[in-house]
């Protein structure tokens, strides 16, 4: 039995394993990758041309990287998935189908390091292909060398807009358009904040100057509203909107390109935690995430969580959650170890930071007003908006469950991990109501983690 | 081809890609961007989050239904089809 059981091999989940094995804990870190590093330093194999130019600080990725592979404390499951979590009063179980078999993990400490992904909107033509998300576009320049496509539009909201569009320049692709939906330069104003967070000032502009030398100009208050597929079907153009500061329609352009990179911000993973019975709130960004105490302990007694699950925040963040995490874990396990108070006030300062992003970048409900009940809001179970209003209008849905189970709306094979969010959103506007915290958390909770043949169960230990 | 390179087929046609590369990665370097048909609209649909999540950029691996093509491995000689309809 291991004593420490990391989840995820991410900024967060990378710090976690190494705090908690220099501690001396032993651990198992398991991650659903190939490679170490996660979403920020996903890195390719060795066969590829130079990464290091799609990456403002992959040293540090592989400094973490190489000291967990380094460390005999720490074993590592790569490509592992966890299909199934339990709790039976304290005693963890993990499903987890490795190498070809299922494989159980009996543990009492887990840490969940489980990340995000980036939250999309649904809208007309967001299913035609070409529409992608930029964490999808970044992930193909790192993980696998390729440029989606030649001429690039990168929109949504927030910082991470920018990290992809100089990826796509870098890569000698055009950004024929970078829209950012927000106007707000409001993070300008928390000036104490970039202060003490000067480095994330200089990854910034790193960002932009190389953006301003692939001479593309980002206008802030544009928003993609609409794809149009061409005869074969796939993207040919893309209507951008001048938007208002509640993200209504003001003025249309259409423009031509290959691929539309559209992200506004991310939407934590939680389903694992959320099988664990882990208490779960809703966030400032309305995001749901995993509650946790000063220690990154959840609600329940020996399952900590740290990194993206606990709320948006950046690798940094990740990075310093991880470390106290793996802290209070080995302590936890009877390692004599304690969380110093230098830990707790480098997480707090990046955290200051986190927050005045999330105020920076809003998303705002006028984003329901592109759509027309044509559109695809489900994408594995294509279901329209159309649909959803008639189970609420016609079949009497009073929430976003109930419109789920007369439309199959978030019941395909991403159980609802792409449409979840929205769908909440757009039953209670049909209702005239605001979510409520109930309706956003009970839209994240999954029976099963990862969809996987059954066949492998069949094979198990 | 280097020694880096190995060769599968999408439809019967040869695609190259490089060791550890992803189909999708892989399909998409050779501008496919359509790897499947919905099952109601017949609609095409193509990579998505790129990061094993929507589950959209489903295809057929050596008869198998429903593999992600944005993480599954190209491996030399795998065949990998278009993927029409049924996906659940």
């Amino acid at each position: 039995m291991h004593n420490v059981v990391v989840v995820g091999g991410g900024p967060a989940g990378l710090s976690a394993a190494l705090a908690a094995a220099a501690a001396g804990a032993p651990v198992l870190l398991i991650d659903s990758n190939s490679r170490l590093g996660g979403q920020y330093w996903r890195n390719s194999s060795d066969n590829f041309d130079d990464q290091h130019e799609q990456h403002f600080d992959l040293e540090t990725g592989l400094l973490l990287i190489n000291a967990v592979k380094a460390r005999k404390e720490i074993e590592v499951w790569s490509e592992a998935q966890i299909w199934s979590a339990t709790n039976n009063e304290g005693k963890f179980t993990l499903r987890i189908i490795y190498q070809g078999k299922e494989k159980i993990v009996n543990t009492a400490n887990i840490i969940l390091c489980t990340g995000a992904y980036d939250r999309t909107l649904p809208f007309p033509g967001w299913d035609i292909p070409g529409v992608m998300t930029p964490g999808g576009v970044q992930s193909l320049l790192k993980g696998h060398g390729v440029l989606a496509g030649k001429r690039v539009v990168v929109a949504g909201t927030g910082p991470f807009l920018l990290p992809v569009a100089a990826g796509v320049i870098k890569a000698g692709g055009e950004v024929v358009s970078l829209l950012e939906a927000n106007k707000s330069r409001r993070w300008l104003t928390s000036f104490n904040v970039i202060l003490e967070n000067l480095g994330k000032l200089k990854e910034a502009f790193y960002y932009i100057k190389t953006i301003s030398e692939g001479k593309v100009r980002a206008k802030f208050g544009y928003a993609v509203i609409t794809a149009h597929a061409g005869s074969n079907g796939e993207l040919e153009s893309v209507d951008i909107a001048k938007i208002d500061r509640n993200f209504n329609v003001k003025k249309l352009k259409n423009i031509k390109c290959d691929v539309a990179a559209i992200g506004w911000g991310f939407t934590a993973d939680t389903s694992l935690a959320g099988s664990l019975g882990c208490k779960q709130v809703v966030a400032k960004d309305e995001s749901v995430i995993v509650w946790v105490d000063n220690d990154q302990q959840t609600s329940i007694s020996g399952i900590f969580a740290a990194g993206e699950i606990t709320g948006i925040g950046g690798s940094e963040l990740s990075m310093a959650e991880g470390v106290i995490a793996g802290i209070a874990a080995a302590k936890f396990v009877g390692c004599k170890v304690e969380v110093l108070k230098a830990h707790r006030k480098r997480r707090a300062k990046r955290q200051r930071f986190a927050n005045a992003l999330i105020k920076a970048y809003p998303v705002k409900s006028g984003w329901q007003s592109w759509l027309n009940d044509q559109t695809t809001v489900c994408r594995c179970e294509e279901v329209s908006l159309g649909d959803l209003k008639y189970s609420v209008e016609e079949l009497g849905a009073t929430d976003s469950r109930t419109a789920k189970l007369f439309t199959r709306c978030g019941m395909g094979l991403c159980q609802g991990r792409i449409c979840g969010r929205s769908v909440v959103d757009l039953v209670a506007n049909e209702l005239k109501l605001l979510p409520t915290d109930t309706d956003r958390i009970s839209a994240v909770n999954r029976p099963i983690i990862t969809p996987i043949p059954l066949g492998v169960l069949a094979q198990g230990e | 081809m280097s020694q880096f390179e190995i060769e599968f087929t999408f439809d019967g046609k040869a695609i190259p890609a490089i060791i550890g590369q992803s189909v999708g990665a892989a399909l998409l370097a050779t501008n496919q961007r359509s790897l499947r048909k919905t099952r109601f609209n017949k609609n095409k649909r193509g990579i998505f989050c790129g990061i094993g999540v929507c589950f959209d950029c489903l295809v057929v691996v050596d008869g198998v239904t429903n593999q992600r093509a944005c993480i599954i491995e190209a491996k030399p000689g795998m065949k990998v089809q278009t993927q029409d309809g049924s996906n659940a």
